[in-house]
């Protein structure tokens, strides 16, 4: 029986859940966050915080807060103060405040009866219960979007002004609300916008590199030594980046090209899987598209599928391109175009999305095109082309 | 003795979760629950109109109901095997 072998050391850190020890360019949001919450440290009864953190998906707002929340309950509990960190998605919870409260509850209360009451009676059974306690809960909301559109300003209202209602009572309960668009806080009453708006961290799209070394850290944790070679990451990258830089589409994709390496039984994490994971997510290849491609179009796109093929690279050039398609047109017994039709080609073929382009840097012979195949398998592509010319020819 | 047995493995109940479970009526556990708290085996919290019981963790005789319950249970689990 063949041995089952992994490119996996540890997949559980590709998981969405995973929160890592290290946040790759989110450090100064991290400490501008610590700073927000450095009151707790000394004198966690005398304020109360409210944080927004914003920004687009795969931006880092949820791993951020996590991070933080773990970092904060660790060092208070060692000075001897009983502070909880509570995550709750709030979609999870349909945007409902009763069920998002019942949730904090049962952190204390596991099997706290979930009906029979109101939200703002279970507002001050959980204030009873930290007053109990001498407990301090830092409430992450998440999908903050999902409780403003179903409960609106009420909810938000009640959230954040609690602590008026407790005057010369310790201040227990600190938020960070967690949402993709800021312009979501505006369908708020102005008071509740107020008590809201004032400490907002706003997280910015991650650039190609910038995900490259979050890539890098998330292989070296979860697959083998020398099993994802350095143009795969970089593939990736390209990828998420064209995703709005979203690094959980990217690290999703890693964990899915490393699976179609397992399932091939190959050593490493190629290219090539990476092209059959993103196409298993999104199903880019229409053949359609394909077919309306030209002859010539489609012996240019068949040279640069048989190149990926058989390279382990995630990009190639121009040149190399030109190259692969004079050897197919030399198959086809046909003349190649020139260099100008085939720049034409290039670029109907990018704005189909079946490719796609960038220009290198400056080196010493100045600058050069790059194509990716980034989306669509070149096994894939190579067989349906192949298919579409014999019909041609025939 | 179903009472502790439920209170045993579930940690805090409210009392109609506790009559549910044992399928008798809501009074007739309270009636239990308040004998069981008197004799200092288990005690309550008040949450506004959720009432919270648990054995008493301060209680030497609450203490001393858990470990024979649990050795109950073993050696009838023993037994049936």
């Amino acid at each position: 029986m063949p041995q089952y072998r992994s490119v996996f050391k540890d997949e559980a850190k590709l998981d969405i859940t995973y929160v890592p020890s290290r946040l790759p360019h989110r450090d100064s949001e991290l400490h501008l966050l610590k700073e927000f919450f450095s009151f707790i440290l000394q004198f966690p009864a005398k304020m109360a915080q409210r944080v927004i953190i914003t920004g687009d998906v795969g931006t880092g707002k949820t791993v951020l807060s996590q991070r933080f929340g773990a970092d904060v309950t660790r060092e208070t509990n060692k000075l001897g103060v009983n502070l909880r960190y509570v995550h709750v998605n709030c979609r999870e919870y349909r945007g409902s405040l009763f069920l998002i409260l019942h949730h904090v509850v049962s952190v204390f209360h596991p099997n706290f009866p979930n009906r029979g009451y109101s939200a703002e009676e279970l507002l001050r059974i959980l204030l009873q219960i930290l007053d109990e306690e001498n407990a301090y809960v830092i409430l992450a909301l998440d999908e903050f979007e999902s409780l403003i559109e179903r409960e609106g300003s009420e909810a938000v209202y009640k959230l954040t002004r609690l602590q008026e209602i407790r005057q010369d009572k310790p201040q227990r309960l600190s938020l960070i609300c967690i949402l993709r668009n800021l312009k979501v806080i505006d369908k708020l009453d102005p008071s509740t916008r107020s008590s809201l708006q004032s400490n907002i961290i706003n997280l910015g799209k991650y650039s190609k590199s910038q995900l490259i070394d979050i890539l890098d850290d998330r292989t070296s944790l979860a697959f083998k030594p020398l099993t994802v070679p350095r143009d795969t990451v970089i593939l990736i990258a390209e990828l998420a980046s064209s995703e709005s830089g979203n690094a959980r589409f990217g690290i999703e994709l890693l964990w899915r090209a490393g699976k179609y390496a397992d399932a091939e039984n190959l050593d490493a994490v190629t290219p090539e899987c990476v092209r059959k994971a993103v196409s298993s997510i999104i199903p880019i290849m229409r053949k359609d598209e394909l077919a309306s491609l030209s002859f010539h179009e489609k012996l240019f796109l068949l040279g640069i599928a048989r190149v990926f093929k058989h390279s382990e690279k995630a990009c190639m050039s121009l040149m190399d391109a030109e190259q692969a398609y004079s050897i197919v047109c030399e198959e086809f017994n046909v003349k190649p175009y020139s260099h100008t039709q085939l720049w034409k080609y290039l670029k109907t073929l990018s704005v189909l999305g079946i490719l796609r382009t960038e220009v290198s840097a400056v080196d010493s012979r100045g600058r050069s095109t790059l194509i990716y195949l980034p989306k669509i398998s070149a096994n894939e592509l190579e067989k349906e082309l192949n298919a579409f010319l014999e019909r041609e020819e025939s | 003795m179903k009472i502790l047995k439920v209170l045993m493995y579930m940690s805090e109940l409210n009392v109609s979760e506790i009559a549910r479970r044992i399928g008798v009526n809501y009074n007739t556990i309270d009636k239990h629950l308040k004998i069981l708290e008197d004799e200092g085996i288990l005690q309550h919290k008040v949450f506004g109109r959720i009432h919270l019981y648990r054995f008493d963790e301060h209680s030497s005789k609450a203490k001393a109901v858990q470990n024979l319950i649990e050795t109950w249970e073993k050696s009838d689990y023993k037994m049936k095997k």
